[in-house]
């Protein structure tokens, strides 16, 4: 078990690399200089002196080799448009606030989308099926932005239970929470009752009720833990979800995090900005399916053997 | 009074085609310690025969539409689905066809053993665990302390089916009904199975019901067979008398159809397949089932109306309008080479 | 009339359907076919939505030609009306016709949305193909690629994208979003070419020594149709979603040509007084990608029948 973590984990070195490698050069692509933004025409010597502070004077390979040795030192480098602050600033500033509520919405997706999956498949072809498989085709169709500006409009300004915008105290945090929350729900209900429906076939569960083990035991521990181990692997996925859905978000709740600050960074041409955040959301999703295989490995015996 | 009593059993499945008669109206018993074998091709109802004595059947789309199932006097198909869950398991266990599937792939083996001994007796973990080293040493699985810990997949097929009898065993049930227990098998595993379970049956004195498609398998580990055919008992005898002489021209197919390892005509004879197929069960017609694969049938009642399953001798019923035994006169020109 | 021997020997022995060009192998085609439209049939849900979808496509294409109402022209007296008969969803701040507009802006992403879907599967189909088809070490290195890029969210990379194009029109719309949007298609395509690979059919005309470009364009990627079927209405709203949200952070097409995402985006300044304008949009892009998910789900029970459940 051991050996298959470790090897794992090894295995996403080079995933990083060849990731940070495509940003890397995509970015190189992109038209126009960051430093023709400034008011001034910049002296030659000065643009000169610039590009060599960010080693822009160097081979795009040494320049990558920077880059990467940046990035496994945790130092993404400083902002090229934002005079004496770094990507590592910006990050610190900006993240937490959208990890908070990517958070809370991931949490909000299982705690409602679970039992919601979990109820419809023991209730197979009955109205409550029917009622939560309407329900989650529904979210699962509908644009973030509109659940967002529904909730806006009807929770905060008819009702005013909450306000409409801002990310401070708590009472800030429901509806944007909510509104990110809503998709990932959907998806978690159909996952779920899907593989649900799927273990409650499998013999081994007629086995279990063969045994005499009460309902509970049966449900709770042989068809629950083997539906869920397979909707795991939706962490990945989802997780990139998330952060896309945090974009449109983040910009209609006014909540300084990563997602609205990209699209800031873009316009600004700021490229290491633009890549230290890329780099930073991919590493998030790499990082999440590390964690999904492992615990895939953990959960389901079968793939240990297969692996190691 | 018998161990299992089945009495005009209908299990019928309500599907959006129409409604199958998977089993319809079937009368058997079980005796203490003795071995019943139910026989019939697949799709004939025998499965659902057991799922519905368990209480197991798929609801919906299944549904025992009548009959009872009487179990040591009570009738289980009128309990509660609690109580039921303490029968099952306890007092009947049941190992299925598939051993690959039947298991748990993400539990060890040893909680799927222990959690049956301690749904049903109130015993500290400890001692579970030992009973269930017991059990597998019982069903002869080598180094039983360190498999306990293993998962499923680690297990060969004969050995997993082991451990479903293992586990089917650790209560101590007075019954146990074997739902083809050998078929997944590879066949040098099939014998040892099936002589695993019949000591195991005589030692635990079990009353067991073996389900097959195979004459094979019942021929040695049974006292008592049952034919099955589309849903209905065909012929019901003792195990030597139906070998012996087997009365419906269905059991008779299926008995020429079984090979012959031993004596002279072994050469010569071959394997006769039987002809056609099982009828569909969705509104079948009141004729004899098996009439339109009947080389006996034709121009006479059996078309057009259902036998009664009638006792031809002492312990020997048949539902058949042309038993073999009275039709002494065609029965040389029939096995005549054609 | 046969120059090559081997041909003869190949044509008799290809029996999967389609492929041999024998008279009696069309028929059985055209049966699987029938099959999988009776199949399609049965199920009532994507048949409506099926309906529906063309309904929306029928607006798109006829309201703006049959509508009185110019879709460009500002006329404050009648800005901000809620739906009436003469404005089935009502005006928008500038006093201009919803319902024709919208059935604009619905072209704008349906075409957005095959185009860039069409990209997908392009790609798709030869990353999977070739990682399939060639197999052993490349298919390996080829698939843990994929593993790792798996998830991986497309909005920056799409951003990134227009970023380096520079313009932003509804062609470089559609490179943006199949940049990143490709993954699961190639591996769609890479399982089926693999299982494919396995049927006898295939080693039957791999031992009577067909060439690989015969055995990969005869006997694999036509049998990966109905596939391709089906990932065409699974990639349709992902990239219609997609399109949307770019626009609505303000990096989607200008106007005048509004995409229905560029049009939520406008409405959005005046929801707190008229939230119809955000509403009508929003309502049209979950319309379609519903109806998408529907047809989906109809096609896999139809054209992939091992997968459905029971």
């Amino acid at each position: 078990m051991l050996k298959f973590i470790v090897r794992r984990v090894f295995w996403t070195i080079p995933v990083l690399l060849v990731v940070i490698f495509l940003t890397f050069m995509m970015m190189r692509q992109v038209k126009g200089s960051p430093f023709r933004h400034t008011e001034r025409a910049v002296p030659a010597a000065v643009k000169a002196n610039l590009e060599r502070k960010f080693n822009l004077d160097k081979p795009w390979y040494m320049q990558y080799a920077y880059y990467v040795k940046g990035v496994f030192t945790l130092d993404l480098g400083p902002s090229l448009v934002l005079r004496g602050r770094d990507v590592n600033d910006i990050i610190k500033t900006h993240f937490p606030k959208s990890a908070e509520l990517g958070l809370y919405a991931f949490l909000f997706a299982i705690l409602l989308g679970v039992p919601l999956g979990v109820v419809a498949a023991l209730r197979h072809n009955t109205w409550v099926d029917y009622s939560a498989m309407f329900f989650s085709n529904v979210f699962h169709a509908v644009p973030s932005f509109l659940i967002a500006t529904l909730l806006i409009y009807f929770v905060a300004l008819k009702a005013g239970w909450v306000p409409t915008s801002g990310w401070t105290s708590w009472e800030y945090k429901i509806l944007p929470s909510i509104a990110l929350g809503f998709g990932p729900m959907a998806l978690f209900a159909r996952l779920v009752r899907g593989t649900m429906l799927e273990t409650l076939q499998q013999d081994y569960v007629r086995t279990a009720r063969a045994k005499g083990l009460r309902y509970r035991r049966v449900v709770g521990l042989h068809v629950l833990r083997n539906s869920l181990i397979p909707v795991i692997t939706a962490a990945g996925p989802l997780l990139g979800y998330i952060i896309t859905g945090s974009f449109v978000i983040e910009l209609i709740f006014n909540i300084p995090g990563i997602g609205g600050y990209y699209v800031t960074a873009v316009s600004a041409r700021d490229y290491s900005v633009v890549m230290g955040l890329t780099v930073l959301l991919s590493g998030l999703v790499i990082f999440a399916n590390l964690v999904v295989d492992i615990l895939y490995g953990v959960l389901d015996p079968r793939t240990r053997d297969v692996r190691t | 009074m018998a161990l299992l009593e089945v009495n005009d059993l209908r299990t019928h499945f309500f599907t959006r085609e129409g409604v199958v008669r998977a089993v319809d109206g079937i009368s058997f018993s079980v005796e203490k310690g003795k071995t019943l074998g139910i026989v019939g091709e697949s799709g004939c109802g025998k499965s659902v025969t057991a799922l519905s004595i368990m209480g197991l059947i798929p609801q919906p789309p299944a549904k025992i539409v009548s009959g009872e199932v009487l179990f040591e006097g009570q009738d289980l198909t009128t309990l509660s689905e609690h109580k039921l869950e303490d029968v099952r398991g306890r007092e009947i266990a049941m190992i299925f066809q598939d051993p690959m599937t039947s298991l748990n792939p993400t539990l060890t083996i040893g909680t799927q053993i222990t959690e049956t001994i301690r749904r049903h007796y109130d015993v500290p973990q400890k001692q579970a665990n030992k009973k269930a080293i017991e059990l597998l040493e019982e069903v002869r699985i080598p180094r039983a302390s360190e498999r306990l810990k293993d998962y499923p997949h680690r297990f060969s097929g004969g050995m997993r089916q082991r451990v479903m009898i293992a586990i089917a065993l650790s209560c101590d049930p007075k019954l146990l009904i074997a739902d083809e227990p050998t078929t997944a098998l590879d066949v040098t595993v099939q014998a040892s199975v099936l002589d695993l379970l019949d000591d195991l049956r005589s030692e635990h004195d079990m009353a067991m019901i073996i389900i097959t498609h195979d004459m094979g398998v019942v021929a040695e580990a049974t006292d008592d067979i049952a034919v099955m055919y589309a849903g209905q008992i065909v012929e019901q005898a003792s195990t030597l008398d139906l070998f012996d002489h087997p009365e419906h021209p269905y059991t008779e197919a299926l008995l020429g159809a079984l090979p012959q390892l031993e004596g002279e005509d072994i050469r010569h004879r071959r394997l006769t397949a039987i002809p056609g197929r099982p009828p569909d069960l969705i509104d079948p017609p009141a004729a004899c089932r098996f009439a339109p694969r009947c080389r006996y049938a034709g121009g006479d009642s059996c078309t057009e109306q259902m036998p009664e399953l009638r006792e031809i001798r002492k312990g020997h019923w048949v539902r058949s309008a042309h038993p073999a035994s009275e039709r002494a006169g065609d029965r040389a020109a029939a096995e005549a080479p054609a | 009339m046969v120059a090559n021997p081997s041909d003869i020997r190949e044509e008799g022995l290809a029996v999967e359907p389609g492929a041999a060009p024998a008279s009696g192998a069309p028929i059985r085609q055209s049966n699987l076919w029938k099959d999988a439209w009776r199949r399609y049939l049965r199920n009532r849900a994507a048949v409506i939505a099926g309906a529906f979808f063309l309904l929306i496509i029928l607006y798109c294409l006829l309201a703006p030609i049959l509508s009185p109402w110019d879709p460009d022209a500002v006329k404050y007296p009648i800005a901000k009306q809620d739906p009436s008969l003469s404005h089935f969803f009502g005006t928008d701040k500038y006093g201009r016709d919803l319902f024709t507009r919208t059935a604009l802006g619905g072209r704008v992403s349906i075409l957005i949305g095959f185009g860039a879907t069409v990209a997908i599967l392009a790609i798709g189909v030869l990353y999977g193909a070739i990682s399939g088809f060639v197999g052993g070490r490349l298919d390996n290195g080829l698939m843990r690629f994929l593993d790792a890029l798996y998830g991986l969210p497309y909005l920056p990379f799409a951003i990134i994208t227009l970023a380096i194009i520079g313009t932003t029109n509804m062609w470089t719309m559609m490179i943006a979003l199949s940049i990143a949007s490709w993954f699961t298609t190639a591996r769609i395509v890479r399982g089926q070419v693999i299982s494919l690979k396995e049927n006898d059919y295939v080693r039957a005309a791999k031992a009577v020594g067909a060439r690989w470009y015969r055995i990969l364009f005869r006997h694999l990627l036509p049998n990966t149709l109905g596939v391709l079927i089906i990932a065409i209405f699974l990639e349709l709203p992902a990239v219609i979603l997609g399109e949307a949200f770019l626009s609505f952070i303000g990096l989607g097409i200008s106007p005048p040509d509004p995409s229905w995402g560029a049009m939520a985006q406008e409405g959005r300044s005046t929801y707190r007084t008229h939230p119809i304008e955000i509403v009508v949009p929003s309502v049209a892009i979950a319309s379609l990608v519903m109806c998408a998910n529907f047809i989906a789900d109809g096609l896999r029970d139809a054209l992939d029948p091992r997968s459905r459940k029971s």
